[in-house]
């Protein structure tokens, strides 16, 4: 029933307006212009109204919509969401999205557990409130009040997004639309008063569309709630990675010493240790859970911790090695016999051993002969490309040739930057079949760092 | 479920448990401690300690005196009669320097061979619930806070895990030409530990500080013990 909640096929949307830029405004804009399902405006102040070149009929109130409702969205003043959700219970709505503010937020408990009562009373699941409710890229169903010129729409794809923070989740969304990021699902879950952020992950979990769920979180709410976490994040990461960026890592209030433990339960620690316990991939910036999430979205998972680093710069290549090794991957040297064959076919003054230094006089045929000869041997498990592409003998080709090396069924990534158009065009070639591209060594050994983790977690639970 | 102990100082409305109660309780949970006894006086303590076997260690028993060592109420290495009644008199001289303090008795311990010293623990959090800490002992906690949790209850897994997952863990598997220590010893504490706390859910605060990490194969020890309780 849940589900109903991102994926409606027909939405009530309480506090439309025709007021440009206002709250109600925007969310009609998304809901009429490119939902693909039903909606239908309510507010008593408009009978029918010409906006974005067609003729919208708005209700008095949900009671008068003949149709079944699947989802109703709020965006009126807080004091007047009680008796809304009422008539949507009556109506038999099943999911609310209450956008609106000045709940517990404002100072106004009184009101907020009001809500909850009705919604309860109801049977009726409410999202929120507080929050910019919902982003579906498959369907368009898109409640964020955030005019879409100013924040982006990502593209649908694999990775879902829970995010405790509303202006988290649209900037985030932001920057994955400007690279093209395929997340499927948004949801905010602002106040949390009824869904809380375990059903969302149930949800998701159970969704085929979504391969990585993401998860930003400041701090649970109720008491309990981590054990349900715990419990219930278990049965997911089997099936799906769940990768989480906790925010406000310092200390919670002081809590006087007492014993030497109860000095040490900083918040932040009891966070750690749950996402430990639950199998859970935890970054340290939201940069870093979505580096992660590509990685896990359309790579395989490695059997053991071995990566191959195959490179054009050896400056590129000693930082590829530092930071792998620093997250507790190995480097290994490649055997004699195979790097005395790779000394006959790579130039003269290449580097065999791992690093691969194909050097800048390398060919796109270089990178092929070395993971052709590597990648396929047992002593390998992933691989690190580096593959700065201002060297004069490289081509698009390359790209193909490791897109061609996906074969082998191991984990790849590739370091490349720059601002050149064919760099970007190789960037994407790269993209578009799954070899997910970063621009510092850093940034790859950590993502490699992340399926390498999910295996293990995978192996463990 | 709640043990025996616990019940009877919540019914005595204490709130946290006696040096020898707490010592006890680790015992029912199989958690290894050195072999202990309360005496009530000076002779008591002597034949105690004879029963023991030296050397032993001497600990005051004070419900007032929540940090024993830093009056000086801990006597290490008490290894004849005339050192235990020697020990039986400093005790007594403390007390009278602590007007509200009232002498329950002198705990005799057997003393534990040197090993890595460590500090399990756990706190009840409204959100999380009992939370397990583990650390080294010394700067490495107090200091550089450098602890792992794990929500109760915890599976064998977690605690290897969370022993592993702290930075000073190499000092645990052997540096310098110190040995290597009784890793498996300490996951058996976690666990039993965990169980403890699980089915005694009236525990507040407790730190089981120092438990001594002998070498492989010699096992872990838990030396002192705390238990804050949560009055009903």
């Amino acid at each position: 029933m849940i589900s109903k909640l991102f994926d409606p096929q027909s939405v009530a949307l309480v506090g439309a307006s025709t007021k440009q830029g206002s709250v109600g405004y925007v969310i009609l804009e998304n809901l009429v212009t490119r939902f693909k399902g039903v909606v239908y405006p309510v507010n008593p102040k408009y009978d029918e109204v010409e906006l974005w070149g067609r003729r919208i009929k708005f209700y008095k109130s949900i009671l008068e919509i003949d149709a079944p409702i699947d989802a109703v969205v709020i965006a009126t003043p807080a004091p007047t969401v009680p008796k809304i959700l009422e008539e949507a219970g009556l109506k038999g709505v099943p999911v609310a999205i209450v956008v609106s503010s000045g709940f517990a937020e404002a100072g106004n408990v009184e009101l907020e557990n009001w809500t909850k009562a009705v919604a309860k009373q109801y049977g009726i699941r409410v999202l929120g409130p507080n929050c910019i409710g919902v982003y579906n890229a498959y369907t368009n169903f898109d409640t964020i009040f955030l005019p879409a010129d100013r924040a982006g729409r990502p593209p649908p794809g694999p990775l879902a997004l829970i995010s405790q923070s509303g202006a988290v989740a649209a900037a985030i969304m932001d920057w994955a639309a400007r690279r093209k990021i395929g997340l499927g699902l948004m949801v905010n879950y602002g106040n949390k008063i009824d869904i809380t952020e375990v059903e969302l992950l149930e949800a998701f979990a159970a969704d085929d569309r979504i391969k990585v769920i993401t998860l930003y979180i400041e701090g649970f709410k109720y008491p309990g709630e981590a054990s349900r976490f715990l419990e219930s994040v278990r049965k997911i990461v089997p099936k799906k990675p769940v990768v989480v960026y906790k925010a406000g890592r310092g200390r919670a209030a002081q809590r006087a010493v007492k014993s030497h433990t109860a000095a040490m339960a900083g918040t932040y620690e009891m966070y750690h240790g749950l996402f430990q316990q639950a199998g859970v991939i935890e970054a340290s910036s939201v940069r870093e859970m979505f580096d992660m999430a590509k990685a896990l979205a359309y790579q395989p998972i490695p059997r053991g911790k071995r990566v191959l680093v195959v490179t054009d710069s050896g400056g590129m290549g000693i930082q590829a090695v530092d930071a792998l090794e620093a997250l507790g991957l190995e480097v290994p040297e490649v055997p004699e016999s195979i790097a005395n064959e790779l000394k006959r076919e790579l130039l003269p003054f290449a580097a065999v051993s791992n690093p691969i230094d194909v050097t800048g006089s390398a060919t796109d045929e270089h990178y092929k002969i070395v993971l052709d000869t590597l990648l396929p041997t047992a002593f390998f498990d992933m691989a690190l490309v580096v593959t700065l592409m201002q060297v004069p003998g490289l081509t698009k080709n390359l790209a193909e040739y490791i897109i061609n090396s996906k074969k082998y069924g191991k984990p790849l990534v590739v370091v490349n930057f720059g601002g050149s158009e064919l760099v970007q065009k190789f960037e994407d070639i790269l993209e578009d079949n799954g070899i997910p591209v970063y621009p510092t060594p850093e940034r790859a050994a950590k993502a490699l760092w992340a399926l390498y983790k999910y295996a293990e977690v995978k192996r463990k639970i | 479920m709640t043990h025996t102990i616990v019940a009877k100082a919540l019914a005595e409305a204490r709130n946290k448990l006696r040096e020898d109660e707490a010592l006890a309780l680790l015992k029912a949970y199989g958690i290894p401690t050195p072999d202990f006894a309360l005496a009530r006086d000076e002779e008591e303590a002597v034949k105690l300690a004879e029963q023991i076997g030296y050397p032993v260690a001497v600990k005051i028993v004070s419900p007032q005196i929540v940090h024993k060592t830093d009056v000086g109420g801990v006597i290490l290495g008490v290894s004849n009669e005339r050192e235990v009644r020697e020990a039986c008199v400093q005790i007594k001289e403390i007390i009278k320097k602590v007007p509200y303090a009232e002498l329950e008795g002198v705990l005799i311990q057997k003393m534990v061979p040197k090993g890595v010293e460590l500090i399990i623990g756990t706190v009840y959090d409204e959100i999380f619930g009992h939370v397990i800490l583990f650390g080294l002992g010394g700067i490495y906690t107090e200091v550089y806070k450098d602890v792992s949790m794990r929500i109760v209850p915890i599976t064998e897994e977690d605690a290897w895990e969370m022993i592993r997952e702290v930075k000073a863990y190499r000092i645990l598997t052997g540096y310098r030409g110190m040995p290597p220590r009784d890793v498996a010893a300490v996951v058996d504490i976690l666990v039993k530990f965990s169980r403890l706390v699980q089915e005694n859910p009236e525990i507040r605060e407790a730190d089981l500080n120092p438990v001594i990490a002998l070498e492989e194969g010699k096992g872990a020890y838990v030396v002192d013990a705390r238990f804050i309780l949560k009055m009903p």
